[in-house]
């Protein structure tokens, strides 16, 4: 008897164990290098909230079962330094499962190398440059769409529905982001065969862009082609208005956020934006995002909903292969195909650059609206 | 042409409001003033925020300006009046404004954030019901305000040091704190006026950047400050008509060599300028030749 | 607990390695200041570095020691053009030619389009180790205190308190001064060539006007009066945002403004209180100490009377 009592117990305490394991939940830490403070802030800042917010809705959802989500957001102060000082946090002390960012292009370039030689997998959310990203290694992954795979197909929808042949270009030099938009520009003008009347550039610290606006408008361009962000498109538009300029202006990624309808003003209207999130879509998932924004008082740009998207995509990742390891988000990754996401059915390309499907927007009544 | 002209003394105005600050502080200190651009964008984000509490803007601009200037005395109180009796002024006066434009800017991120921001719509009449022909370019009424304005503070600031005797009593300095002080000058008075007058032209400057291109952030003094050492130099540190001609030629100079050889250009020709100056012609234009006392 | 020192030099290896880096890039300010010139070149000349190693590895192909030498050289043969007619400018002067320098340097870059702009050159290979820049920092340590005790070391000093009367005892200052400009441009053109192989890449925007300054601030924070002083001021710099990392949570202010409320608060607390900069402390306690022992031992004692036994003794201040 004593025997069967003695397992009896080891079964009892088994069976306890089992009980109690099931119920624990395994956490799993994503790292996100973010430039918080530096010129790059105001789009650190929407990466952000789109962050904070995905892993709660993931966690509330319960849609990984047992798994739950931690973001540990470092600042990366728009620094090379700093972006692979985090990046070596997440990789050695914090032991994140993947990294989301960082937010710029040049940071990236330094320290997405890093993850790749520890085998960490990257989900881009910001980087749009062509190359120097993905094809760093098999563990970088990118959410974010190239200019490349935006603007080529935006510019041609605009030009078959205006009709414009002449073309001014404008664009800032200084800047990762805003080059590769402009070398992809003066690419997707030339197929067109559009007729280039001037090219102007500006620095992004610059306000005043009045003197590259007279020479490119004396010209007589039909359309002002823009590669800027946010900061400068506000001031490139107000301006250009207000020296007499009322035909169409096409702004790139840059362009898609609600500071450059709340800094132009009444000059936004008729700005046409070729762009990777289209704001007004009313998929399910897009307005799922937007009403979880509108929760929090926030008013998401284009950034905040790619970063909500590589959360998801990393979420999905994990739900594919059922664990949550870095091993196990990348094979997710090798898996994944059309997931529903605020930017559209997304899936990855054999690159591992994201696709989805583009929009063009343009700015009416103070609002943006897809161009059909 | 007409337009091109117009836009250079717009910037131009711009550029001497800002260096007649930075370049009174240099002639009578000898200092180079890194916290100017910092105090700049100070006073735009207090002026935008007395607007957005129903100020009108021509009573928030002043205000702004006068909160301006009292940061300056406070600047120099702190960081300045313990470094003059050193050898090294000059240097440790230089990190010490830079420490005072760190702590500012750190000050304005955490108060407002790192995003732009603009004057509210409407503060002052915009839109093209409000635009001028001019010369065969357009300029718009927030424009000639802006520009004369600046005209204006140049005019009052000329009138305060020529004719005033606080204004005798800050050339005094500037020429030698030790005679100064020998024929009965407050030099400590004289010195934080100065300052105060410096910082309130830097805080208008930036009021008006604001009001001009309404893209305000904590980093938005970056632009500017390297701009201003360019006409300080060019205009002669230390001549306040300097700053102003200077100012203005920038100004063109910057808008002509857009137009005619394209943006990328600009600031490298800026710099080139300012290089060449410095090894030719260090005293810039109107800038005094002979060595200073100490 | 292997594992665990492990996981700690991995997530610091790049601290570690930027300690080394900006150590070379404040000590090639360092040398400038030590005749008494304010020369603000730095981030031009790393930039003419990282660039040269850079392409001296990808294209020539040339071996890493090879490519370093390319990034200490050509930067220093640029620095004699620069440095003859500037080195005649006094004080800010100087600073303002040699940052317009370095400002004319990076837009350059920015516009050109051989080596892609503003995006930079990426995918370099990581060839620079740790022990190669610390080997480097240590070489030009053991140069600045040969230099300082001879009498090169003399003259400089001579330069920096007074340059008329250094010249009118014979000391030719302007070869002097272009000597620590030649070497100053080395050391930040090595240093560019250095953080070139061991980030991966190099952008226009990493060699701005924020950066010299930055240089500066590890200088004088370090102590700008003797050689080491500069290496302590980048590597408690280096380090600091790191510990403010930790630290901002419990502090409850957002980290970005607090490191630069925290740096700029350092910076003026250091030109104000400790000029020396924080080489100088220990010093500075001490004296304090002593002479506070000194006053309190004066007040016990009557004028001419032997002063009573003060606390570890009134001569024994350190």
């Amino acid at each position: 008897m004593r025997i069967a009592g003695r397992i009896s117990l080891v079964f009892a305490a088994a069976s306890l164990l089992l009980i109690g394991s099931a119920r624990a939940e395994t956490v799993v830490k994503i790292g996100a290098a973010l430039s918080l403070t530096g010129p790059a802030a105001a789009y650190g800042a929407q990466q952000k909230t789109g962050i904070l917010a995905a892993v709660e809705e993931v966690n509330k959802s319960g849609a990984l079962k047992g798994i739950k989500l931690e973001a540990v957001i470092e600042d990366d102060a728009s620094t090379k330094e700093q972006g692979i000082a985090v990046f070596q946090r997440f990789i050695n002390k914090d032991k994140v499962a993947a990294i989301l960012g960082p937010t710029l292009s040049n940071t990236a370039t330094a320290a997405d190398p890093l993850a790749q030689g520890a085998k960490v997998p990257v989900v881009a959310i910001s980087n749009t440059a062509p190359k120097g990203i993905t094809d760093i290694g098999d563990y970088i992954w990118r959410v974010s769409l190239t200019e490349g795979q935006v603007i080529p197909g935006a510019l041609k929808r605009l030009q078959v529905k205006l009709g414009f042949k002449k073309a001014g270009l404008i664009y800032g030099n200084d800047d990762a982001f805003t080059q590769a938009g402009y070398n992809v520009m003066k690419e997707a003008v030339a197929s067109l065969k559009l007729e280039v009347v001037g090219t102007q550039t500006f620095a992004k610290p610059d306000k005043d862009y009045t003197a590259q606006l007279t020479s490119l408008l004396a010209a007589k361009p039909e359309i002002l082609v823009v590669s800027a962000l946010v900061e400068n498109a506000s001031g490139i538009v107000a301006q250009a208005r207000q020296l007499g300029w009322q035909g169409p202006i096409f702004g790139g990624n840059g362009f898609n956020s609600p500071k450059l309808i709340a800094n132009a003003g009444p000059a936004a209207e008729g700005v046409y934006v070729g762009t990777a999130w289209n704001k007004v879509s009313t998929e399910a998932p897009n307005q799922a995002f937007l009403k979880n924004m509108a929760g929090r008082g926030h008013e998401p740009d284009q950034f905040c909903a790619q970063s909500w998207t590589g959360v998801m995509v990393i979420a999905e990742a994990i739900k594919l292969s059922g664990k949550g390891r870095r091993d196990d988000v990348r094979a997710g990754f090798l898996k994944l195909k059309d997931l529903p996401t605020p930017l559209g059915k997304f899936s990855f390309l054999e690159s591992r650059d994201g696709s989805h499907d583009p929009a063009l927007q343009v700015v009416k009544d103070g609002k943006f609206q897809i161009v059909q | 042409m007409g337009q091109q002209v117009i836009n250079g003394l717009f910037l131009g105005s711009i550029y001497a409001l800002f260096a007649l600050g930075y370049t009174l502080v240099f002639g009578v200190l000898d200092i180079l003033n890194l916290a100017h651009a910092a105090i700049f964008m100070l006073a735009t984000f207090v002026a935008v925020a007395l607007v957005g509490h129903g100020l009108h803007i021509l009573l928030a601009l002043p205000a702004a300006v006068l909160f301006a200037g009292l940061v300056g005395l406070l600047l120099e109180r702190v960081a300045f009046r313990p470094l003059r009796a050193r050898t090294d002024s000059n240097i440790s006066g230089l990190i010490s404004s830079l420490a005072a434009a760190t702590i500012i800017e750190a000050v304005a991120l955490e108060i407002w954030g790192p995003n732009i921001t603009r004057f509210p719509f409407g503060t002052l009449p915009d839109g093209p019901a409000n635009q001028l022909r001019l010369f065969g370019g357009t300029v718009s009424r927030l424009q000639l305000t802006i520009i004369g304005v600046a005209v204006l503070l140049v005019l009052a600031l000329t009138w305060l040091v020529q004719r005033t005797r606080l204004g005798r009593e800050v050339r005094a300095v500037a020429e030698s704190p030790r005679a100064a002080r020998v024929l009965g000058v407050d030099v400590d008075r004289a010195i934080a006026a100065s300052f105060f007058i410096s910082s309130a032209l830097g805080g208008a400057a930036g009021v008006l950047y604001g009001l001009a291109f309404n893209s305000i952030s904590p980093d938005m003094g970056r632009g500017v400050e390297l701009k201003g050492l360019a006409v300080i130099i060019l205009g002669g540190m230390g001549s306040m008509p300097g700053a102003v001609l200077a100012g203005f030629a920038l100004g063109l100079i910057e808008v002509f060599v857009v137009a005619n050889l394209g943006g990328s250009w600009r600031d490298a020709i800026s710099f080139a300028g300012l290089f060449l100056f410095l090894v030719l012609r260090p005293r810039g234009l109107l800038g005094a030749a002979a060595t200073r006392e100490a | 607990m292997v594992e665990q020192l492990t996981d700690f030099y991995l997530t610091y290896q790049s601290t570690f390695g930027y300690i080394g880096i900006n150590a070379l890039l404040a000590l090639s300010i360092y040398v400038s200041l030590s005749c008494g010139q304010l020369a603000l070149g730095s981030a031009g000349f790393a930039a003419i570095g990282a660039y040269a190693g850079a392409l001296a590895t990808m294209k020539a192909d040339l071996p890493l020691p090879l490519a370093l030498l390319v990034s200490a050289l050509l930067p220093a043969l640029v620095a004699v053009p620069l440095g003859l007619p500037v080195l005649r400018l006094k004080g800010v002067f100087l600073a303002i030619a040699t940052i317009g320098f370095g400002e004319v340097v990076r837009l350059g870059l920015v516009n050109w389009e051989y080596v892609n702009g503003a995006q930079g050159i990426v995918a370099i290979p990581q060839k620079a180790s740790i022990w190669m820049i610390y080997l480097a920092v240590a070489v030009t340590l053991f140069l600045l205190w040969r230099i300082r005790g001879s009498k090169w070391g003399f003259a400089l000093e001579a330069i920096r308190e007074d340059e008329p009367a250094a010249r009118t005892m014979g000391i030719p200052s302007t070869q002097y001064k272009l000597a620590m400009l030649v070497l100053g441009a080395a050391l930040a053109g090595l240093a560019g060539g250095l953080e070139a192989h061991f980030t991966f890449m190099v952008a226009p925007n990493g060699f701005g006007f924020a950066r010299v300054v930055d240089m500066l601030v590890f200088a004088v924070v370090g102590g700008a009066q003797v050689f080491y002083g500069p290496v302590i001021g980048a590597g408690f710099l280096t380090v600091l945002p790191e510990l403010l990392r930790e630290l901002a949570p419990l502090v409850g202010i957002e980290p970005g403004p607090l490191r630069l409320l925290v740096n700029g608060v350092i910076l003026l607390l250091v030109i104000l209180f400790l000029p020396a900069g924080l080489v100088s402390l220990p010093r500075r306690l001490s004296e304090r100490r002593t002479a506070r022992l000194v006053s309190r031992a004066l007040a016990a004692g009557a004028p001419g009377g032997p002063p009573p036994e003060a606390p570890g003794g009134a001569g024994t201040a350190a």
